[in-house]
């Protein structure tokens, strides 16, 4: 079946009609270009969601409170609300029931100062627990320890970019910076992804707020919602979120004053997207691939009629109809494997080539799910062998005298 | 070697059928070169479409060397063709995408004979139809008598027992009919039977029989001499 022969007729074939074969082959092979190149697409955005949301625990509530939009219980809109560390201990000890949490405060553009070096980098005072909820990889030294907190220590946990901005060379666990002109001990280090990740300074919340702030007021609260499931992630959001407006006097539809983001219901809102961008793709891709099915099949369709007489001279010289089958099958298939490989190669060297570019805080990483891809190839060179069987079928059932006959 | 026993065959019509052959009994020698003819409709071709194994037939027998043809396969229809008969069209039927040496030895490759031993044989039947110098060339790039001698050595490559040949002049000039005919009387001579279906009485009287067909049935079968013409007996118009 497959020797030299029948692969030099398959290759005088294709190559009688060159517009017509390219053609074909163009259909099939943009099937799978584009069902490569959308899988890569809807990867890269998944991917890019996947890492954004990598920077924090699905299982953490995040808590802020804004402005207030609407006026309630006498008081006029426009009003700060501010949470303060006893709405945290209020919360944590009587609200809800969380395994782990932390108070957060920020101050943007801070002076961080290490020998004669020095930059702008955000300054966070947050507690023990945040590492957990933020997810923070250490690479050296330790973090923030409840003694810390307990004795308003000066020291903090510095992120890579400080190693390679400030430090250079030098060691920097147990190296005195000094932020905002205060000195502090860099207790240890991390490495995390995102757009702000490695640039941050973290610092007890309790020697931000005795040092810095002055205050005990915090820009937002993380609450671990531990082993609940999505309905108990709910319950305690509603639960925070009811204090909150109950203890600040906020309208209970003032969106902006206070703001408890669930970030598992937010995951799994954005698997519900994924999944129907997965199956937009697909479905897509499953038409394309037909497009390119049909295209074969209708090529292989006029291929058969037009080489009706030759099959049946072939007949009268000693074919029979499993050789003439097979011919005209491989050829289908032929056509469909290179066409589609092509589309295949084509595919991925797209990806590979706009990977680099297409970088974005929701996208990355366009990669080609290779297993799908080559499923589809295989799905697409059945149905190319299909699209070839059915006309061959017809034409090796004509008698040899019908298929001399056929004008 | 070829013989034909109460041969009847029907084409299906709508409402009914078109009964093409009537009851043919016919004996044809190894070494015989006949011509059969007939006007159109007669069944002549249809006839030659039964001796090829191209066609089936209703009723009747028919026994080609000691092996009955009836109930054939289709694989087995298409090894005895293989293996027994050769066939020459009048429009030739050569594979438009082969070369000349390509088309001769494409029997072969159904015999499964070695590629190697496909061309060396190819080239030998092409140099004894005078053709070994247009071995390489496309159909379409030879005159209709080239073809013909062509698909001639097609049709021998196999060394087959019986030629079979529907109207091998009706596409070709005088002259170049001439030479193909030149070309089945010698390959008849080296004793391969030849039948050839024509509506010319001079490419009939160049053969030694002459069956004439009339709606089906043969009317008159003997030495090509003694066949009248159809023009004399006023009943049949040539094809």
């Amino acid at each position: 079946m497959f020797n030299r022969e029948t692969w030099i007729e398959i290759a005088h074939t294709v190559t009688a009609n060159p517009l017509r074969t390219a053609l074909t082959g163009l259909s099939v092979g943009l099937g799978i270009f584009i069902l490569v190149v959308m899988q890569g697409l809807g990867f890269g955005l998944q991917n890019g969601v996947q890492q954004d949301f990598g920077d924090e625990a699905r299982n953490t509530v995040w808590v802020r409170t804004g402005t207030t939009t609407l006026p309630f219980r006498g008081r006029q809109p426009n009003r700060r609300v501010q949470m303060r560390n006893e709405d945290e201990q209020r919360i944590t000890e009587q609200v809800i029931d969380a395994p782990a949490w932390s108070g957060r405060r920020m101050m943007w553009g801070s002076t961080v100062g290490y020998q004669s070096e020095q930059g702008n980098y955000p300054i966070v005072g947050v507690e023990p627990d945040f590492d957990d909820l933020e997810l923070l990889p250490l690479m050296g030294g330790r973090w923030l320890h409840a003694d810390d907190l307990a004795k308003e220590s000066k020291v903090c946990v510095v992120g890579e970019n400080l190693l390679d901005e400030l430090f250079k060379q030098d060691e920097a666990i147990g190296a005195f910076v000094t932020l905002n002109g205060i000195t502090f001990r860099v207790v240890g280090h991390f490495s995390k992804n995102g757009r702000w990740g490695n640039s941050m300074v973290y610092i007890p919340l309790t020697t931000m707020q005795r040092v810095f702030t002055g205050s005990d007021e915090v820009d937002q609260m993380v609450l671990s919602t531990g082993d609940l499931d999505l309905e108990g992630s709910t319950a305690m959001v509603e639960a925070v979120d009811g204090d909150l407006r109950l203890r600040h006097s906020v309208h209970p539809d003032d969106q902006r004053a206070v703001r408890v983001r669930d970030n598992q219901e937010e995951y799994a809102m954005f698997e519900r997207i994924f999944t129907g961008i997965r199956l937009f793709i697909w479905i897509i891709g499953g038409f394309t691939l037909l497009a390119g099915a049909i295209g074969v099949a209708n090529i292989m369709a006029i291929v058969v009629k037009e080489r009706t007489v030759e099959i049946g001279v072939r007949k009268a010289l000693g074919a029979t109809s499993g050789s003439i089958l097979s011919l005209i099958v491989i050829e289908a298939i032929s056509l469909t494997l290179i066409s589609g490989a092509l589309g295949l190669i084509a595919g991925v060297a797209t990806l590979n080539v706009v990977a680099p570019y297409a970088q974005h805080d929701y996208f990355a990483n366009p990669e080609v799910n290779l297993r799908v891809t080559l499923t589809a190839l295989v799905v697409l060179v059945v149905a190319g062998a299909i699209s070839g069987l059915v006309p061959a079928l017809r034409a090796v059932r004509i008698r040899p005298i019908e298929a001399l006959r056929y004008e | 070697m070829l013989a034909l026993r109460g041969i009847e065959k029907s084409y299906p019509l709508a409402g009914g059928t078109l009964p093409v052959l009537k009851g043919i009994d016919l004996n044809i020698d190894q070494g015989e070169m006949v011509a059969i003819m007939g006007s159109s409709g007669s069944g002549k071709s249809t006839l030659l479409n039964v001796l090829g194994l191209l066609d089936g037939f209703d009723v009747g027998s028919y026994t080609l060397g000691d092996v009955d043809m009836s109930g054939l396969s289709e694989k087995q229809g298409a090894r005895y063709r293989s293996r027994f008969l050769g066939f020459v069209f009048q429009s030739f039927n050569l594979i438009a995408f082969k070369t000349a040496l390509e088309n001769v030895a494409l029997p072969l490759f159904y015999q499964k004979v070695a590629r190697r031993e496909r061309q060396q044989r190819a080239m030998e039947m092409l140099g004894k139809m005078g053709m070994d110098d247009r071995a390489d060339h496309l159909p379409s790039e030879l005159s209709g008598g080239q073809k013909q001698r062509v698909a001639i050595a097609r049709a021998l490559i196999t060394s087959p027992r019986v030629i079979l040949a529907d109207e091998p002049t009706g596409a070709l000039d005088s002259t170049t009919s001439h030479e193909v005919m030149q070309v089945l009387r010698e390959v008849n001579a080296s004793g391969i039977t030849v039948i050839i279906v024509t509506h010319e009485a001079d490419i009939a009287a160049q053969c030694d029989r002459t069956i004439r067909l009339h709606d089906g049935v043969i009317i008159e079968d003997g030495r090509s001499g003694e066949v009248v013409e159809p023009t004399a007996r006023g009943a049949n118009t040539p094809d």
